[in-house]
């Protein structure tokens, strides 16, 4: 990319641009951006409205920002609260605050700290993360590791590892707990090596299956092995 | 055309793959995503495959992920028209087209001596039938026009090439996406070429 020769797009206070090719794009205060833009680095910082398709290396939003296209990057980085409404490919994300994408996600490793929502099917090398997710379609991940706090939700999990765990919560948190409902809603969860805690799924396959506490489960298919915590349900257990 | 299915619990048992590989290899689009197929059954939803193409495919993913990595498999399956770009002497050198039929070929074409991939296969899908023997000259111009004329329409889907000969008057088309194809009486089904086994075939030759 010949950034070099591009400018710089800076708004500070309120205005907006038409979009184009930078390398630089700073958004402070609350600026607007009506077209796609093509850009090395991306900043938002307080509220971003972006009008088009965003092509970056590294993006990074602080408070609020608004994309009403898709996203496609090397890294995103959210501080704050983000919307996409078209799909996103990044190959890095990382998630402190609050993302929401409406199409679908494709990256190589997703770190999250808060809340992340995926309309379609998320596709992922390695999903890491705490607190909450949901996710319309199949969330397809080589890796699945995360630590549940509130209610989450997917349609179909696959992989080859996964890893759901209860989190366990600050003192603040067990003071919240009445409202939420700390669980993991599912249809259908696939993959090698499986180890969950609070979750309601209605089929689990795979070769080595261990349920925890607080899980509900419909049928449980394993090869090799398989374990069962006492606070479990589980209507059905067959080996194939 | 109903295929034989095959469920994703017998498949992995069959191929001797892992739950971790196959979503990892529909991730990296090495399964396209048609060939997932949902049916309910009596414990819920379960997926099915067909099964000659999975096979097929999970064969050739596990025989070449040796030599290649699976990106490089994924745009070896990729139907898209990668921007490659061969001259003619390159291509009879690498055994896709032998000399006469490229010489018929540039006859009619017209062309330049650089062949982009879509060109390619023209000539390889014309080489492929003239040599079987399955057509004669006449129809390979006509089956060079249909494919020049949907180009646009190969490009990216699953599609077949048809030839048909009824009482001596032959016919050739291009399906796409097909899920049956049934003619009158007397119609001879020449030959059916799938436009993407070939792309994967011309795909290997060049790797």
């Amino acid at each position: 990319m010949e950034s070099k020769n591009r400018g710089d797009l800076v708004i500070n206070g309120l205005g907006s641009s038409n979009g184009g090719q930078f390398n630089l794009v700073s958004l402070n205060g609350r600026g607007t951006i009506n077209n796609d833009i093509d850009c090395n680095v991306l900043d938002s910082n307080g509220t971003g409205f972006l009008k088009g398709n965003v092509k970056a290396t590294k993006a990074k939003v602080n408070g609020t920002a608004r994309f009403e296209g898709s996203i496609e990057a090397e890294k995103l980085q959210v501080e704050g609260t983000a919307k996409i409404e078209g799909n996103l490919f990044v190959k890095q994300l990382k998630v402190s605050g609050k993302t929401a994408v409406g199409g679908k996600v494709k990256s190589e490793e997703i770190r999250l700290r808060g809340i992340f929502s995926v309309g379609e099917d998320c596709e992922v090398e390695r999903f890491k993360g705490k607190y909450r997710f949901t996710i319309g379609g199949l969330l397809n991940a080589d890796q699945v590791d995360v630590e549940i706090y509130g209610d989450c939700r997917a349609k179909e999990i696959g992989g080859q590892t996964i890893t759901v765990k209860q989190h366990t919560g600050s003192f603040i948190g067990t003071l919240f707990k009445p409202f939420y409902k700390t669980q993991l809603e599912v249809d259908l969860i696939e993959g090698d090596k499986i180890y969950l805690e609070n979750t309601s799924a209605k089929v689990v396959r795979g070769n080595q299956v261990r349920i925890g506490a607080n899980c509900q489960i419909g049928i449980v298919e394993y090869s090799e092995e398989f374990s069962q915590d006492k606070h479990a349900v589980i209507d059905d257990v067959r080996q194939v | 055309m109903s295929e034989e299915l095959i469920s994703k619990k017998d498949l992995l048992d069959m191929a001797r793959i892992s739950y971790g590989q196959l979503y990892r290899w529909k991730r990296k689009d090495l399964i396209p995503e048609e060939w997932f197929i949902r049916k309910s059954t009596f414990t819920g939803q379960e997926t099915f495959f067909p099964k000659e193409k999975i096979l097929e495919r999970i064969n050739k993913i596990q025989s070449m992920k040796e030599n290649l990595s699976l990106d490089e498999l994924a745009d070896m399956f990729s139907p898209n028209l990668t921007d490659l770009q061969l001259s003619r002497v390159e291509l009879i050198k690498r055994n896709i087209v032998s000399e006469q039929v490229m010489n018929m070929y540039i006859e009619q074409d017209q062309g330049s001596d650089l062949f982009t991939l879509s060109r390619i296969l023209e000539v390889y899908v014309l080489e492929k039938l003239l040599q079987s023997g399955e057509i004669n000259l006449d129809e390979g111009k006509m089956l060079l026009q249909v494919l020049k004329d949907q180009g646009a329409q190969i490009k990216q889907k699953n599609c077949e090439l048809v030839i048909t000969r009824k009482l001596g008057v032959s016919s050739c088309l291009v399906v796409i996406n097909t899920e049956g194809l049934y003619f009158e009486r007397g119609t001879k089904v020449v030959t059916t070429v799938s436009l993407m086994t070939c792309m994967e075939e011309i795909k290997s030759k060049l790797v």
